[in-house]
């Protein structure tokens, strides 16, 4: 089986590749944008001599023309995201492009497609303290506008995924990630907290933070692309979740000292009334970032499940504790260099 | 009220849409853009409720009074002609044209026509343009001399990046490529003090390594050029490189010194000090330091008036452009001074292409 990744230079991307080839697959294609990060080819060709790695060079923005980016693949997963700028910046490089890869894919007739989606795209503001977020249960948007920008842009991926799949009838598998971390990855999730006036405000409080280590991560995702059944959907997370509060303080001893204002739930979601109030009034004058319904889907105290993943043979490979030691050596060896 | 629609779904439609709505004079009836998906973005995230992807369509079924063109600008020219013909003001995103004869055609068109054109130089109307406008009218700083402008750029930002990642993105097809993106704004600061016998002298030049893409090897990232008309000259500096990121303009006059810095909205006068002596040199930092003090004071209070918006230039520009339309008040940006923009762009592009 050939497997093609996309945005397999990228942060998750690449661990996929890696997590593909440890669990047997043998023909991989990887596709950048411009040219893999250096040394990643070499590096996969040597631990894996007999796999077959192509590297495939496209603009997902150029519809039409990802004919020879798919063409021979058994599988897509596809791994490529905008992830950050503006909001139409941000939908065009998540929908656009899943749009251009859909359409290519089904001419060339590929028979299996892996989604990597988002917690996200989950309807979570209707879930109470201490219910449990899962695939299995939890409903996902219907539009996702109040999710903000990024959450609106995944959820029209993961709906127009479906309206292809439906239309054309392909083997589809999704996977909802948490927040995806380790080294090379961002410092700490908006979940957590924001930095704002030399501050951090931590907004996360005894909340499950829904970590999952990018190598376990990639790990679920080639585990669900070579053997998940087809229609099946995933909530990506590991075992042993710390809490906002206990991962911040240990990224405060571990990585750098900051001075915290702790933010309680109550007075988060006060604060968001506060700023969607004055948002209005000022025409604009502070975007709405925090609003209710954003505090109600992020920050409400949660219960997360993996069961889905473990049912079809996941494990996790890296322990959250040594996942979070890793990537905090990682942190603080990136801010020693800067100094 | 208004009717007002939108060509171009990208990024900054959301400014328009969001500084139309707060003029309060305007409704945004309809979005248009050949992708019908980004269409659908825009109008879902911003509750719109016309969606076209044909811009003739559009105009034919919602007659509006007004047409924002946020396209690339390639298709400037079809697009604001399409709807000046249709009877609609036209308020186009910079740069206007691709060259000055283009402009030419949108402007003669609109005039011929009766209409009303803009275009998008909102920084002018930043508080600092705005108090520049005042001093200027009371002839504060005499005669213009020389006018130095600075306008950094970030090609690791969200921007630069799309730019740099994509060697078919629209940038690269300008006659200016990076820099004709950004000429727009940092010449209409300074064409109201220049004739259309400008002088240009132009260097350019690639300061970051070669990636190996020819695309993208050509983009040159450092500008500098000098223009002189009679007796006024204007420098400029366009970097990547420099940090922090500047935007600022220092204006000579005759009488008094000004400088201008965009980001930080202040305005602040060269300090005139004759004080003899070492004592006398202790002085002219507080006396800055005072000024800077009542700019802060002032953003302070368009703060506290919800006055203060990123794009709260644009704002103003968009109600001066209105008040052109139905109250036949002055062209917040006078034709000449588009024309004229598009002009020196031709020039410092020559300048440009007979270096490379």
């Amino acid at each position: 089986m050939k497997v093609l990744v996309t945005g397999a230079g990228g942060f998750l991307g690449r661990r996929i590749v890696e997590s593909l080839l440890l669990q047997g697959a043998r023909q991989v294609r990887v596709h950048v944008r411009q040219a893999p990060p250096r040394g990643m080819i070499e590096d996969l060709q040597a631990r894996f001599p007999n796999a077959l790695i192509e590297i495939a060079q496209a603009n997902l923005l150029s519809r039409g023309a990802l004919g020879a980016l798919v063409n021979g693949v058994d599988c897509i997963v596809h791994a490529a995201a905008g992830m950050k700028g503006a909001a139409a910046d941000m939908f065009a490089n998540t929908v656009l492009t899943s749009r251009n890869l859909l359409e290519a894919a089904c001419e060339h007739k590929v028979a299996r497609i892996v989604l990597i989606s988002s917690f996200s795209v989950y309807q979570a503001a209707a879930l109470k303290k201490g219910d449990v977020l899962s695939d299995a249960t939890t409903p996902i948007e219907p539009v996702g506008v109040e999710r903000g920008a990024y959450g609106y842009a995944k959820t029209r991926q993961e709906h127009m995924f479906n309206e292809f799949q439906r239309e054309h009838g392909f083997e589809s598998v999704i996977l909802r990630p948490g927040v995806i971390y380790g080294p090379g990855g961002g410092a700490l999730s908006s979940r957590v907290g924001i930095r704002a006036l030399g501050f951090f405000f931590e907004l996360g409080g005894d909340a499950l933070l829904p970590l999952t280590y990018v190598e376990n991560c990639a790990d679920a995702v080639a585990r669900a692309a070579l053997s998940a059944p087809p229609g099946s959907a995933f909530s990506v997370v590991d075992d042993d979740l710390p809490t906002c509060r206990a991962y911040l303080k240990r990224y405060r001893r571990e990585v750098e000292p900051m001075r915290r204002v702790p933010v309680p739930f109550w007075a988060f979601r006060l604060g968001s009334k506060g700023l969607v109030w004055y948002h209005k009034r000022s025409k604009g004058q502070l975007p709405a970032v925090f609003t209710p319904y954003v505090v109600d889907s992020m920050y409400r105290p949660l219960r997360y499940s993996n069961e889905g993943l473990k049912s079809i043979g996941w494990v996790q490979r890296i322990s959250t504790q040594d996942g979070i030691r890793t990537t905090f050596s990682y942190l603080k060896e990136q801010m020693r260099s800067k100094t | 009220m208004l009717k007002i629609a939108i060509v171009g779904c990208g990024k900054i439609a959301d400014g328009h849409v969001e500084q139309i709505r707060a003029t309060g004079r305007g409704e945004v009836v309809a979005v248009c853009d050949r992708e019908p998906l980004m269409v659908e973005q825009l109008a879902v995230r911003m509750g719109i409720p016309g969606r076209y992807t044909d811009a003739q369509e559009m105009l034919n079924h919602c007659k509006p009074d007004v047409v924002h063109i946020a396209t690339p600008p390639e298709s400037h020219v079809a697009l604001a002609s399409l709807a000046l013909s249709a009877g609609c003001h036209v308020f186009v995103e910079k740069p206007f044209a691709l060259t000055a004869s283009d402009s030419r055609i949108i402007l003669d068109l609109a005039k011929q026509l009766g209409k009303k054109v803009s275009v998008n130089y909102l920084y002018n109307f930043e508080p600092p343009g705005l108090e520049l406008e005042k001093l200027l009218a009371k002839n504060a700083l005499g005669e213009v001399l020389h006018l130095d402008t600075h306008y950094g750029y970030n090609l690791n930002g969200d921007y630069g990046l799309a730019v740099m990642s994509d060697p078919g993105h629209w940038v690269h097809r300008l006659p200016g490529k990076l820099f004709h993106n950004v000429l727009d704004h940092v010449l209409a600061k300074v064409v109201a003090h220049i004739g259309d016998d400008t002088e240009v002298q132009v260097l350019a030049f690639r300061r970051r390594p070669a990636s190996g893409d020819p695309v993208l090897d050509t983009l040159s990232d450092e500008l500098r050029f000098l223009l002189r008309s009679g007796g006024t000259t204007v420098t400029g500096l366009i970097s990547a490189h420099g940090r922090p990121v500047a935007h600022t303009l220092r204006v000579v006059g005759t009488k008094n010194t000004v400088e201008l810095d965009y980001t930080a909205r202040t305005l602040v006068s060269s300090v005139n000090w004759s004080q003899p002596s070492a004592l006398g040199r202790l002085f002219p930092a507080f006396v800055q330091a005072k000024a800077f003090g009542r700019n802060g004071l002032r953003n302070v209070g368009l703060f506290s008036r919800y006055e203060y918006h990123y794009f709260q230039c644009m704002r103003v520009l968009l109600n001066r452009f209105y008040d052109a339309i139905e109250k036949d008040a002055v062209d917040p940006i006078p034709p000449a001074h588009i024309l004229r923009v598009c002009r020196v762009i031709d020039q410092l592009v020559l300048g440009m292409e007979a270096q490379s």
